[in-house]
């Protein structure tokens, strides 16, 4: 490729990944009334707010957006520190059989989800978890942590030896040395465990699907699917404002820590 | 990632070091012997640590998945269950919807391996060291960022019958290329696939932009002192360089493309006459709409033998050297 035609090949997939980006905006921009029954290119007015409030209050993704906060960051938060104790057990401390904990905690991310499911509901309506905060909030720790295990196991492998002997030689116990040493050395590692998890709970649909169904309880992604099978004729602008709206935290989050995104990536491809 | 990637789970090499070089410090530390015995404890010390973890994932995803595998035996309504063997299988073996699930399945994972991973790769190319090339990474890795829910509803938009797609080829006169995209096979599954890779595509861009970088200046100097350029210096040098990125990206294409569920769930619900359903839609269609428990526990469990037995042939082959094949 010359020089030239590189500009020109990177441009027009600059353009082709645009232009859906440009299509939702306009459109979830347009005023419901104003839409034509079919795709506007042109920006046909400024309702965004109105249909915002449709989407939030009438079709609910308001409850579900704060229960998906409270998911999301809780959840992320629970996992990231059972993962990191986990590791710190696996990489650091004299357990016995360190590659057997490893697959058993790891093997969580190998599976579809699918294979979960129909147990999951059968234990949940026993234990009357079905459709609470309580039981799906467990469940995300539990599907969370296998991948942030597996980030923070990567790097906690990489600290040198020596700290913690020092650390153990000076008296300290091991909440000790996890909570003073490993814990604050490996901040970028953990928030970039933090920000996956984070991203992957706030994404899910299947298990928000399956294991809720009152509005408060269920989760955004499922509030959306929802949404656009009861607007799915009258309001494609407020379908897309919906769906605008359910992207910005996650689309906030890459955009400030794009940093730890990308190296929190590369630990993995390493 | 699930949906995507990260939506989910990332099957990259998990042991770097050869099993036995893993740093394990106190115990093989001299200064153990200093120090006899009273701070380290017994092996059990450790086990509350991974105690947590080990709850976690054993009674949510561990037992779950064994019980999976035990109501696979079962003809199980919901309500009553009863023994059946292996009939399950026998009777997906005889489904024409799984026959044609399964051959879904295929066209994603072909798919989805075909496309994000090329365009990936030539688009980190192409934007590698060009001015504006960080820019433009970052334009096609926004899709990422977005659920692949939200996705699907702008897609959904773009490729009803008198959405955005079909008005732009009738724009530029190719009427004739118009089609009913979401109500065809396999049409829908094709189109359903592009959806994707809009999203999935500045993921392995961002990540072969990583590997590129990690290429030695050295080595590409040197490449091109002996007269290797353009094409020649790519096949040679940048795509060997590139092994160990390209590994991951494929193994993650693989999993995903096979658990690929909210694009198509949203955009079609597995339809028309569920000529859209790949393995992923087919379970949860025959235990939550059907309840055909038992039925859905089996296809389940086909799906896990293929994605287990997919990314390991695949990652033990491609790094023989890292405990995959071992573990």
């Amino acid at each position: 490729m010359g020089r030239m035609g590189r500009h020109v090949f990177v441009a027009g997939c600059v353009a082709l990944w645009l232009l859906p980006l440009y299509l939702l905006v306009v459109n979830a921009l347009t005023p419901v009334a104003e839409y034509e029954g079919k795709p506007g290119w042109t920006f046909q007015g400024f309702a965004l707010v109105d249909n915002v409030r449709t989407a939030w209050d009438e079709a609910g993704i308001g409850d579900s957006f704060q229960a998906s906060l409270l998911y999301a960051v809780v959840c992320g938060l629970v996992a990231v520190l059972v993962a990191a104790m986990a590791a710190f057990a696996v990489v650091v401390l004299p357990i016995p059989r360190p590659a057997f904990w490893f697959w058993l905690i790891y093997s969580g991310t190998l599976f579809p989800l699918q294979v979960f499911l129909a147990p999951l509901f059968g234990l949940y309506a026993d234990a009357n978890l079905y459709d609470t905060r309580l039981g799906l909030m467990l469940v995300y720790v539990a599907w969370a942590v296998p991948f942030a295990f597996f980030l923070i196991r990567n790097q906690m492998t990489t600290m040198p030896p020596e700290l913690t002997e020092a650390a153990l030689i000076d008296g300290a116990s091991f909440i000790r040395v996890f909570w003073s040493v490993h814990v604050p050395l490996m901040r970028s590692g953990l928030g970039a465990a933090f920000l996956f998890q984070f991203t992957a709970v706030w994404n899910d649909l299947l298990l928000g699907l399956t294991l809720s169904r009152s509005g408060d309880v269920q989760p955004v992604m499922a509030s959306l699917a929802t949404l656009r099978a009861t607007y799915a004729s009258s309001g494609p602008p407020v379908i897309l404002a919906g769906a605008l709206v359910v992207s910005v935290p996650t689309l906030l989050l890459f955009l400030v820590f794009r940093g730890l995104f990308l190296r929190g990536m590369a630990a993995s491809v390493r | 990632m699930t949906g995507t990637v990260p939506s989910t789970g990332v099957p990259a090499p998990p042991a770097r070091e050869p099993r036995g070089r893993r740093r394990r410090v106190p115990l093989r530390t001299p200064h153990r012997a200093a120090r006899p015995g009273a701070r380290l404890g017994g092996p059990l010390t450790a086990l509350p640590w991974a105690l947590p973890a080990f709850a976690f994932v054993g009674v949510l995803l561990v037992y779950p998945f064994l019980r999976s595998v035990y109501g696979s035996f079962f003809e199980d309504n919901g309500f009553t269950s009863s023994y059946t063997g292996l009939d399950n299988y026998t009777r997906l073996a005889d489904d024409p919807i799984f026959g044609r699930s399964l051959l879904n399945t295929l066209m994603w994972v072909a798919g989805t391996l075909l496309l994000p991973v090329l365009a990936g790769l030539v688009i980190a190319l192409a934007t590698h060291r060009l001015r504006w090339g960080g820019v433009a990474q970052l334009v096609i890795v926004l899709p990422f960022a977005i659920s692949g829910t939200a996705t699907a509803a702008l897609w959904y938009f773009m490729l009803t019958s008198d959405g955005a797609v079909n008005q732009a080829l009738r724009a530029v006169g190719l009427d004739s290329w118009a089609q009913l995209w979401l109500l065809e096979w396999p049409q829908n599954t094709l189109a359903l696939i592009v959806a994707s890779t809009w999203q999935a595509t500045g993921l392995n861009v961002v990540l072969f932009a990583i590997g590129l970088r990690a290429i030695p200046r050295d080595t590409v100097e040197a490449a091109r002192l002996d007269g290797a350029n353009g094409w020649r210096m790519v096949r040679y040098i940048t795509l060997p360089q590139l092994r160990a990125v390209t590994v991951v990206v494929v193994g993650m294409a693989i999993v995903n493309s096979l658990k690929a569920f909210d694009m198509i769930w949203i955009l079609t619900q597995g339809g028309p006459s569920r000529s859209s359903e790949t393995l992923a839609l087919t379970m949860y269609r025959e235990t939550f709409r059907l309840f055909h428990v038992g039925y859905g526990s089996a296809i389940a469990l086909v799906l896990s033998v293929v994605v287990v037995a997919s990314s390991w042939l695949y990652l033990s082959r491609q790094m023989p050297d890292t405990g995959w094949a071992k573990a």
